[in-house]
């Protein structure tokens, strides 16, 4: 087994994973879904079907643009009642959606033909269509559109294709699950991805607090050729992906807009290998995903979620609140995004609805900086979090560009560790968002 | 606009005090603050030199071509420097031998190019006397304040003569006054002072003026 | 639904160990050594501790109240201020003199230029060479030969610094005694032991980089073992050198101080390296016996330079020099 490195940097958290052990159900159909035409970085799909269409489970709703793209399917069949701008959790703010009401049937659309069971039959590039007419993204979070993660340009060799089942934000347990679940089938999913690069070595990469999941994968890649497993030291922000590379392989990924193809290598989570799998078995698309319910909720789960099911509906499924809700975030608690209503719908990124109650929300005012450098020793990029958020915070933006502002992951570490409890995150994101104007302004004025 | 002689004369205590708001004059102000009477007699002799040089800069000022007007600023300024070092060298020896080289360091003191060029240079004679007088005294009335709590701190006591206040010190004198950081800490500290009072003075019209 | 949800950017969670819990640490860490002193000096240590805590608290509570600033005396800044100021005065000195060097330390020395956080050096040594420059005497003579509980014998007793540089006569004391803290010498300087375990704790609970002590107190040995010997070099006392005076003290509560030391963790290994080497020039060469609180508060004022200048190598960055190397 392959040994890993030490992070530079992160924190040891509380991992409070306390649906782990709970088996992924069906969370069912709710009664309205909602799909966003932007579910993944890059261009939003356009919509293809008119209030009135009746849909069925599969159909494509919305086709992708351009090369950065993927297309949206229906998760269940039913009427489309409207094509309407709604409140995005992730882009916090109104965006197109194809809003359906489910007849309750799933029916499934006569165009999803049963693939085929066997990798050797498939080319690289018809395991590239299948992921790109799945409209499969990364289901780790980040939501890039798996396509152009598995056609990296070709004076870029890809030796490794790193699998991520790191899951290191606290509580949720939605990759530790499928690992123990369907441990072959992500196998399947990762061995078509390795296929898809021309990537001779896989490596499985699970931290050591999902030991049920480690045993699973690994007799699941037992006597598959070129397969390993790397079982790294709980550590958050370790499923980063430039992080995870680093740990595992002690490569560094150049800075932005250098991506792991520069250092020969891909990274893709095991839920996204998970939906392949299944896009090549079965020809279904993804139209739903796991999700774990957890934190102040009565029963924390895990679901097997059509995309476009209302958080609202996912947490009645849980059981309801426990004791007085304070935040419902989208995603872990470290990077997620807490919402500012529940009745926003699950999507293709989104790994899991944290509940905090009210005690356990932070409001605290933050204090002045200490200089006790906790933030620069914790920052898994090594940058000077204190710096880039005092420049930002004084509005001189070139300075928080001079200490790579841009390099930053917003992975959450330094703010965490902040004694002052600044906001550390938010300035820096202020300042990446000022430099970007600033760049486009500059380019504008350059081309015009 | 004519300007009143006696603005001129009372601006130098507070508005435009040398040392604490134009912060001009620094070198001998941390130098020789630390006895009252040292303070008292440079203060006396930047006095003298600065009337006579804004007198005399004034009146000459419509025929003093604008070109070399600084050598004969720095004549005009030199002239009665010379007359306190050897009047002090005659009658206060004592004192000459303590403020030393501050004494002809009077000629390059800020405090009185700085009033020839940016007042006595344009302003009638009248002004301009009331000018260095003012100046003069507040500058005199800061070394005074300084020496004061210096000595005052630093000694135990304020001896001027055989005058001492109080006879006995109440407190054991700490040393560091006495030395240049006492110096800093103790200016710093009353420049701040001033700045707060008058910030609050000027809220306070100002929000008398609304 | 009409749940009032709560809104903020991420990360959801934050640390538990916000500055006032870690200044407690401190506090708790300081105590072996707040209690070795009171076993070694009696009353008379426990009453300057408490003056110059006292002291402490309430000129931040008057100067907050009167610039109408937040009172943060809850921090428990303020408080290891006042025990270390305590720590580091002879146990002879009258009462008044912890008073007015907290009150020193924390108005002009902290606030005025901020409070926590703006300070740009330790307002305790700040406040002990106000002390030092003001009451030199009493800085220096003071010392009391220590006994137990209370044992206070009054007049002058060498410290052992002053024997090793030749200033004062007088027999050093045993190994042993620097350890445990049976010799003269400022109220929490004595005790080695009393000092390491607040040490050890503070590392332990990662309060403190490990790098400013381990790098001041081993730049100390190795210097004053080549060094220590005027005319032959490797024949230093550097043993005693390290036991002696306030460098323990210094470098694991002093020179630790967050405000006024670098933010990066070769920053910081370049703080105590600085520390050790000025602290050995001084006492070596310079006019005082002992050296580390100037060392520490002018490697305070090295700081910014040093944080300006020492980066880190960003993730996927190369630093140049590899990179001349490489092509
Ligand atoms: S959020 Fe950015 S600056 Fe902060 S620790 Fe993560 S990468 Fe570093
Ligand atoms: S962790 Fe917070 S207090 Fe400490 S240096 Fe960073 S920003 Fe400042």
């Amino acid at each position: 087994m392959l040994r890993a490195r030490t992070l530079s940097g992160g924190v040891h958290l509380d991992d409070r994973k306390i649906s782990s052990g709970k088996p992924v159900e069906f969370a069912g159909i709710p009664p309205e879904i909602v799909l966003f035409m932007s579910q993944h970085t890059g261009a939003p799909a356009k919509p293809v079907v008119k209030p009135g269409d009746r849909v069925l489970a599969g159909q494509v709703v919305g086709e992708a643009q351009s090369f950065v793209s993927a297309p949206v399917h229906a998760s269940t069949s039913g009427i489309v009642k409207a094509v309407e701008n709604r409140y995005h959790p992730i882009l916090a703010k109104p965006s197109t959606a194809v809003v359906i009401e489910p007849d309750g049937k799933g029916e499934i659309w006569e165009g999803i033909a049963p693939g085929s069971d066997d990798i050797s039959a498939l080319s690289p590039e018809d395991i590239v269509k299948i992921a790109r007419n799945a409209g499969l993204v990364g289901l780790g979070g980040a939501a890039f559109p798996t396509a152009v993660k598995l056609s990296p340009p070709k004076d870029k060799p890809i030796d490794v294709y790193l699998l991520n089942g790191a899951e290191c934000e606290p509580y949720l347990t939605c990759d530790a699950r499928l690992m123990v679940e369907e441990a072959d089938e992500i196998v399947f999913g990762f061995m078509a991805m390795m296929k898809a690069v021309g990537a001779p070595r896989g490596i499985v990469c699970i931290e050591d607090n999902k030991p049920e999941a480690i045993m699973a994968m690994e007799r699941a890649i037992s006597g598959k050729p070129g397969i390993e497993l790397c079982v790294l030291k709980t550590r958050y922000p370790q499923g980063g992906e430039k992080q995870l590379i680093q740990v595992v392989l002690g490569r560094e990924v150049p800075p932005p807009p250098g991506l792991p193809f520069d250092v020969g290598v891909v990274v893709s989570n095991v839920g996204t290998a998970y939906a392949l799998a299944k896009a090549i078995r079965t020809g279904m698309p993804l139209v739903d995903r796991v999700v774990t319910v957890t934190g102040a909720v009565r029963s924390p789960s895990n679901f097997r979620v059509l995309l476009g099911t209302p958080v609202s509906f996912l947490i009645e499924k849980a059981g309801g609140y426990a004791g007085e809700p304070g935040k419902v975030i989208m995603g872990g608690p470290m990077m997620g995004i807490s919402l500012p209503r529940t009745d926003v719908p699950v999507v293709k990124g989104t790994t899991g609805i944290v509940v905090m109650t009210r005690d356990e929300v932070n409001l605290d005012k933050p204090l002045p900086c200490i200089r006790c450098g906790r933030c620069v020793d914790a920052c898994p990029l090594r940058l000077l979090p204190v710096w880039i958020a005092a420049y930002s915070d004084r509005g001189t933006y070139e300075e928080a560009e001079k200490y790579r502002a841009l390099d930053c992951c917003e992975c959450g570490v330094c703010a965490y560790r902040c004694p002052s409890r600044r906001p550390l995150v938010q300035s820096i994101r202020l300042a990446k968002q000022a430099i970007m104007e600033e760049r486009r302004a500059r380019a504008q004025k350059a081309s015009g | 606009m004519k300007r009143s002689v006696f603005y001129d004369f009372t601006k130098g205590f507070i508005e435009e005090n040398p040392t604490f708001r134009l912060v001009i004059g620094m070198c001998p102000t941390l130098a020789v603050t630390t006895s009252v009477v040292n303070g008292f007699w440079m203060g006396l002799s930047v006095i003298f030199v600065l009337v006579f040089a804004n007198v005399f800069v004034s009146l000459l000022r419509k025929v003093t071509p604008d070109e070399i007007r600084l050598p004969v600023f720095v004549i005009l300024i030199a002239t009665p420097v010379v007359i306190v070092e050897l009047v002090m060298k005659a009658y206060l020896p004592a004192m000459y031998e303590i403020l030393g080289i501050f004494v002809p360091l009077i000629v390059v003191n800020c405090i009185i190019i700085a009033r020839a060029e940016a007042f006595a240079f344009k302003q009638p004679v009248l002004n301009s006397l009331a000018d260095g007088l003012g100046i003069g005294a507040g500058y005199t009335l800061n070394l005074i304040l300084i020496s004061g709590i210096r000595e005052f701190l630093g000694t135990g006591q304020i001896t001027i003569g055989s005058f001492r206040f109080p006879a006995t010190p109440f407190f054991e004198p700490a040393a560091v006054m006495l030395t240049p950081p006492g110096g800093f800490i103790c200016l710093g500290l009353l420049m701040a002072i001033l700045n707060v009072l008058l910030a609050r003075r000027e809220r306070k019209t100002k929000a008398q003026a609304v | 639904m009409t749940e009032r949800l709560v809104v903020s950017p991420s990360p959801h969670w934050k640390t538990d160990k916000t500055v006032p819990a870690l200044m407690l640490d401190v506090v708790i860490a300081l105590m072996p050594a707040v209690i070795a002193s009171i076993v070694f000096f009696g009353w008379k240590a426990l009453a300057i501790i408490l003056t110059s805590v006292s002291s402490a608290v309430i000129s931040e509570a008057i100067y907050e109240k009167a610039v109408k600033r937040d009172i943060t005396i809850k921090d428990y800044s303020a408080v290891i201020t006042g025990i270390l100021l305590a720590m580091n005065m002879p146990p002879g000195v009258p009462l008044w003199m912890p008073a007015i060097g907290s009150a020193f330390a924390i108005v002009i020395a902290k606030q005025l230029f901020g409070g926590l956080g703006c300070n740009f050096v330790n307002p305790a040594l700040a406040g002990r060479a106000f002390l030092m420059a003001a009451w030199p005497l009493h800085m220096t003579r003071d010392w009391l030969a220590p006994g137990f509980f209370g044992g206070v014998d009054a007049g002058a007793s060498p410290t052992p610094l002053a024997v090793l540089k030749g200033e004062s006569s007088g027999v050093l004391p045993g190994l042993w005694d620097m350890l445990l803290g049976n010799r003269a010498g400022c109220l929490g300087e004595t005790s080695i032991i009393a000092i390491l375990i607040g040490g050890i704790y503070l590392i332990w609970k990662e309060v403190i980089d490990p790098r400013i002590p381990l790098g001041f107190i081993g730049t100390v040995f190795v210097l004053t073992w080549v060094f220590g010997k005027p005319g032959a070099f490797f024949q230093g006392n550097a043993v005693y050198h390290v036991l002696s005076g306030g460098l323990f003290l210094g470098a694991f509560f002093m020179a630790t101080d967050y405000v006024t030391s670098p933010v990066t963790a070769r920053g910081r290994l370049l703080m105590g390296i600085g520390c050790g080497a000025i602290t050995v020039l001084i006492r070596l060469w310079g006019g005082y016996p002992e050296g580390v609180s100037y060392s520490i508060l002018l490697m305070n004022l090295v700081t910014p330079l040093i944080d300006r200048v020492v980066v880190p190598r960003y993730y996927g960055w190369k630093h140049e020099a590899r990179k001349e190397k490489a092509l």
